[in-house]
């Protein structure tokens, strides 16, 4: 059996490290990735602790898929109790890490109690040990990892760091690796500060058996020429992701000015063909990176041009990667930027301190908004002009939150329920959050099917968790049908067209089951149903899992095995209080998806508003589809069906 | 005339760092993924996106073969390409340290020199790399290609600066 | 391997189109097609004019709206949506 990994159980405050194979059952239930790391969270997590106190348990894992040859499978996922929403925190990054830390031994490290002095955490062919991580605390993110590398001489080690914002407990500072890949949400960065755990550097030369060697060849190239072939993916090869961006702007599913508008108009600097000319200019024809065995090679280099800003920012010349479409949401759309200056300096500073590209920007915006209607004062921002469309205001703003300087710094540095009580004065009711965390940059009013998308999602406001992306597409009946009744059936109504509420529980079930079967692949989501409708999954993995682990797993028993997995998520959102129409924990939308009509876009978009009572009708037919109550508790028979009766089973 | 054989190329503006390439190597050689056991490796200077390919050039007067004290590396000419005879090869590593490319490895685990072997013919780092970072050419064209590459930047940068001084 | 049939997204993949696009009006997404060099492209069914930019040869896509136009349909869109909202 060539699928024999190991999960380590490290207790900082102690020094203990315990070591444990995955025993194949237990594979087989929770296959890897996120779903492994559910498992162990809900495991070794107790209710109602402190996320940012030494209770809370932090999991890094990585993809079944890790480190063997199937498409990309790069990605690295990180839980823990979210410091951002007291709920489920969970986040995934690309990169090289997730390979170096299955070469090194390990496909899933526990971090219990808290380290007395800043630590690190050195993982080398199947040995672990606790350093001492003083020659880099205080640095960023990228200085963090040059310096370990010149320290050990190394230049092939790679990282899981936390940069400046996760050590100031900023609640929404990323994990990241290399120079910006960044497992952004739920402020797991806060909580590796917290334990005073700067980061975990990985270096192996072990073995990663492939099953069936020749034949995994074949079959992966034919799996990457699925991927490669797609239109979606060549456009992101060449334009990286900012052409969703594009795309969505477009028609007016960007909000913009917070919640104001939806569109970004006359935004033509920060459009992605112009972006490409600049790191075309500054990096050369050929100017795309990848992570781990990736084809697609979304991520641009580029370096920041002279402009009046950048100068007085000092970074003129610095070299980043990106921008990705978050970054366009966060630091163009909804803080109403449309320069390209603003745009490539906020996306260097947040790679820096390592912080959350969504959840700064909609900080920054929704206190841009309160700015505007007079809710804060140029008192309560230390002179700070925050109107719309003030880059040098982002800049400024992203330096104090990073160092929570400044009172309205400290308090945007709270997310986006806290920094409301602290501020007081009604401001609440201008957020555009779910569950605590600040939506991305898409404006859902005409969308219905990815408005239950953000609503329901295990993390809090968020696209990645389940969201029906192709549903923009207009696809045949026929084709919705194949794909959405793959590999169960579905008997049910869909509609093509995007406005309807008709199906969309179904489709948003079924992207759950899928993101959450890619994440736990470890494969990333551009190579799954996500923005191109023919990219590989439930019956591909069932393949790419055989040829390269020799694990025999069913379309059929990988879908369940990822309902299981969503429904552990859920089930950790239950102890932390989850109350379906609770505004700060519940499955809701903010009022204002219900209330304020769209007023950009294209023609259809018009006015448009997410219907309450539709709403409640779609989420209690989703309840449905997951076997879960009216109140979206899963009922005793589903709790059976999906073999959690005994959970926790502590098994590892 | 007897053909060419052909010969690999590395692009290295193109190569995006993913790496794809070495995991096949390893798999195709190995049966496993490993890095230390690939004959292709990226190079990298991440802080500034710069992935350079190395590999074996498949010297025409190749060092290794002229410092291997026991003869156990020999051209062979069919596929143009530098080859280890494992049954003479005494594990000295000499051929490690005289290659001026650093494209002779040591694999730490089964301890033994491994070098790239053009995979007999259809290497699987070609195969997978779709940006053809690496390339599998005809000898003979290899030079073709870059001098039109070259002259064609050096056309681009002419009409540039005809343009500034234009301007000017 | 070679006996392994085609899987379903395999199978659907079998009907992707090259070389047109989709007219981004969500409710339009009417299938489009641009010359080499062609600037900007007017849907035909709904009136939305798009700004085209090109992959590669063979492979253009929506680059933006065309702004003013973009501005005019909307306006237009919200001053029926009033008129009919006081028609009721």
């Amino acid at each position: 059996m060539a699928l024999n990994r190991k999960v380590a159980i490290i207790n900082l405050t102690t020094g203990q490290i315990e070591s444990k194979p995955i025993p194949i059952d237990v594979r087989k239930k929770f296959l890897g990735g996120r779903g492994m790391n559910a498992y162990l969270l809900y495991n070794y997590l107790k209710p109602g602790v402190d996320p940012l106190g030494p209770d809370n348990v932090l999991v890094i894992g990585i993809g079944m898929l890790a480190a063997t040859m199937a498409s990309a499978t790069s990605r690295t996922d990180v839980m823990g109790k979210s410091p951002l929403t007291d709920m489920i925190g969970s986040t995934n990054m690309g990169g090289f890490f997730a390979a170096e830390l299955a070469l090194a031994g390990y496909h899933h490290l526990v971090f219990l109690g808290k380290a007395e002095k800043p630590s690190y955490l050195w993982v080398h062919n199947g040995e672990i040990e606790i350093r001492d991580a003083a020659s880099v605390w205080g640095k960023s993110v990228t200085d963090t990892q040059w310096t370990i590398r010149k320290e050990m001489g190394d230049e092939d080690i790679k990282f899981a760091v936390c940069g400046p914002a996760g050590e100031n407990l900023v609640r929404y500072a990323n994990v990241m690796t290399g120079i910006k890949n960044s497992a952004g949400r739920t402020g797991m960065g806060a909580v590796m500060g917290s334990k005073n755990l700067k980061c975990v550097a990985a270096r192996g030369t072990l073995d990663i058996k492939i099953a069936h060697p020749t034949q995994a060849l074949e079959y992966n190239k034919r799996f990457i020429d699925l991927i490669t072939s797609a239109k979606v993916n060549q456009t992101m090869g060449t334009l990286g992701t900012p052409f969703i961006w594009g795309a969505t702007n477009s028609w007016g599913g960007c909000r913009t000015n917070n919640f104001q508008y939806n569109q970004l108009r006359y935004a033509d600097d920060i459009e992605p063909e112009h972006l490409d000319e600049i790191s075309k200019e500054t990096c050369g024809e050929y100017n795309m990176t990848a992570c781990f065995n990736c084809q697609v090679h979304c991520r641009a280099k580029y370096k920041i041009p002279q402009s009046p800003l950048a100068e007085k920012f000092g970074l003129v010349g610095k070299y980043d990667e990106g921008p990705e479409y978050t970054s366009q949401g966060g630091f163009c759309c909804e803080v109403g930027c449309t320069d390209a200056a603003t745009l490539l300096c906020a996306n260097h500073l947040v790679d820096q301190y390592g912080v959350d590209n969504l959840e700064i920007g909609s900080m920054i915006a929704w206190a841009m908004e309160l700015y505007d209607y007079g809710i804060l004062t140029s008192k309560d921002t230390d002179g700070v002009d925050l109107r719309f469309g003030n880059g040098e205001a982002v800049l400024e703003m992203i330096h104090r939150i990073c160092q929570k300087k400044t009172w309205l710094g400290q308090a945007l540095a709270e997310g986006p329920i806290r920094a409301a009580q602290k501020i007081g004065r009604d401001s609440e009711k201008y957020l555009i959050h779910v569950k605590g965390m600040s939506n991305l940059h898409s404006d859902e009013r005409a969308t219905p099917g990815l408005a239950l998308n953000i609503a329901v999602s295990s993390r809090g406001s968020d696209h990645l968790r389940s969201r029906p992306a192709i549903d923009l597409y207009h696809l045949p009946k026929d084709v919705m049908k194949r794909i959405y009744s793959s590999p169960v059936p579905f008997e049910g109504e869909l509609s093509s067209d995007h406005r309807s509420y008709e199906g969309k529980a179904w489709q948003v079930f079924w992207q759950e089951n899928c993101f959450m079967g890619v994440d736990c692949m470890g494969i990333c989501k551009y190579h799954t149903t996500f923005l191109g409708a023919t990219l590989p999954n439930f019956e591909d993995w069932a393949r790419v899992v055989n040829y390269n682990t020799g694990l025999e797993l069913t379309p059929t028993e990988i879908w369940t095995a990822a309902e299981r997995c969503n429904m552990l998520e859920k089930l950790v959102n239950i102890r932390e209080g989850f109350k379906r129409d609770d505004p700060h924990k519940g499955d809701v939308l903010a009022d204002r998806y219900h209330n304020e009509p769209a007023k950009r876009g294209a023609p259809d978009v018009i006015g448009a508003t997410i219907d309450r009572e539709k709403f409640k009708g779609m989420r209690a037919e989703f309840y449905k589809h997951k076997g879960c109550d009216e109140n979206g508790i899963p009922t005793p028979e589903t709790i059976k069906r999906l073999g959690l009766e005994n959970e926790p089973s502590h098994l590892l | 005339m007897e053909a060419m054989a052909k010969t690999l190329v590395v692009n290295q503006e193109r190569c995006t760092g993913c790496r794809l390439c070495e995991s096949v190597c390893a798999v195709k050689h190995d049966g496993v993924v490993n890095p230390m056991r690939a004959r292709i490796k990226i190079e990298k200077w991440e802080h500034e996106g710069l992935y350079v390919p190395m590999i074996c050039q498949h010297c025409q007067d190749a060092p290794c073969m002229n410092v291997c004290p026991v003869k156990a590396i020999s051209r062979d000419e069919a596929l143009a390409r530098v080859m280890v005879d494992y049954n003479t090869c005494i594990g000295c590593r000499s051929c490690v340290a005289v290659c001026p490319f650093g494209a002779m490895n040591f694999n730490t685990i089964d301890k033994k020199v491994i070098k790239c072997d053009l995979c007999d013919g259809e290497p699987q780092c070609v195969r997978f790399c779709d940006i053809k970072a690496v390339d599998y050419v005809d000898a003979a064209k290899v030079s073709i290609s870059k001098k039109r590459d070259a002259a064609l930047r050096m056309t681009s940068a002419q009409k540039k600066a005809t343009e500034l001084e234009a301007e000017m | 391997m070679a006996e392994e049939k085609l899987s379903t997204q395999e199978a659907v993949a079998q009907t992707r189109t090259y070389g047109q696009f989709r007219c981004l009006n969500p409710s339009c997404t009417s299938r489009l097609s641009a010359q080499p060099g062609q600037a900007t492209v007017k849907c035909a069914k709904c009136g939305s004019e798009w700004r085209i930019a090109w992959v590669k040869a063979g492979f253009p896509r929506v680059r933006g709206p065309v702004w003013e136009t973009s501005e005019r349909l909307a306006d237009e869109a919200m001053a029926k949506k009033m008129a009919e909202k006081e028609g009721k």
